[in-house]
């Protein structure tokens, strides 16, 4: 065990895999993946609507059908849905995001089984995933792909889009500090 | 004689552990210590950064895997 009593005390390790990078180094990193997603896929960078796609194969895998669906009505959707998770760009990014996530955090040493704190807390996460997700695909898009993917396609929307959320964030904390603290 | 106090935010997500921080310390006084008990590691970078601008003196310890103790001394 001492190779890793050395490694924890080395600079290197500790200024690549346990401290967090700057903020301007996350920036540069994302517009960067960004533009390789564009380039190489043909669509910017987006999370939640892969999401629903998820759902979708999900209920086709235990007999659904959403083929009559008017979010999946599109000829654009229904390829998508006919493809497959495996030839699905946005699926192997979620994936590679949830796997990154995980690999950074156990590099950094930093892996660890949280305890729920109280029901307000489980209350809240399934409330707020349920409002964020019934959001996204209200709005087409969550702060990835209606944000940064509409500000970085000089798109007005994605403007419009951080507006909003700035509102609803303003809103949210103060409804946070109410209710929970 | 200086105090110190422990503030429990364990398993809480941002951007409760700032908040909760930011609560705690206008209790307290000057030279008194904050404990501050956090498993997020992204706390783990604002809180520090926020108690550091507001002048307060922070040490970390690292006390587990995904754990830490955060200590402010206010300023």
């Amino acid at each position: 065990m001492k190779f890793f009593d050395k490694l924890k005390n080395n600079e290197n390790y500790k200024k690549w895999f346990k401290d967090a990078f700057p903020y301007v180094v996350g920036a540069l990193l994302l517009s960067f993946f960004q533009i390789v997603t564009f380039a190489s896929t043909g669509n910017p960078w987006g999370v939640s609507g892969v999401l629903a796609n998820w759902g979708a194969w999900l209920f086709r895998a235990v007999g659904g059908s959403v083929d009559n669906w008017y979010y999946f009505s599109t000829p654009g959707a229904q390829a998508t849905l006919q493809r497959g998770v495996l030839m699905d760009p946005g699926s192997w990014r979620n994936i590679g995001i949830i796997v990154g996530a995980l690999l950074a955090t156990l590099l950094a040493s930093g892996f660890k089984i949280k305890k729920i704190k109280s029901g307000k807390q489980v209350v809240a996460a399934v409330l707020g995933g349920l409002l964020m997700g019934y959001g996204a695909r209200i709005a087409a898009g969550c702060n990835i792909g209606a944000l940064y993917s509409g500000i970085s396609s000089l798109s007005v929307s994605g403007w419009v889009f951080g507006l909003f959320l700035l509102g609803g964030a303003i809103v949210g904390s103060k409804l946070l500090t109410k209710f929970f603290l | 004689m200086a105090k110190e106090v422990t503030l429990d935010c364990m398993g809480e997500a941002c951007p409760v552990p700032l908040i909760k921080t930011e609560k705690a310390l206008e209790k307290l006084e000057k030279g008194d210590v904050l404990v501050v008990q956090i498993d997020h590691s992204c706390a783990m970078k604002n809180v520090p950064e926020w108690a550091r601008k507001q002048g307060h003196n922070v040490e970390i310890e690292e006390v587990d895997d995904g754990e830490w103790e955060l200590f402010i001394e206010k300023v």
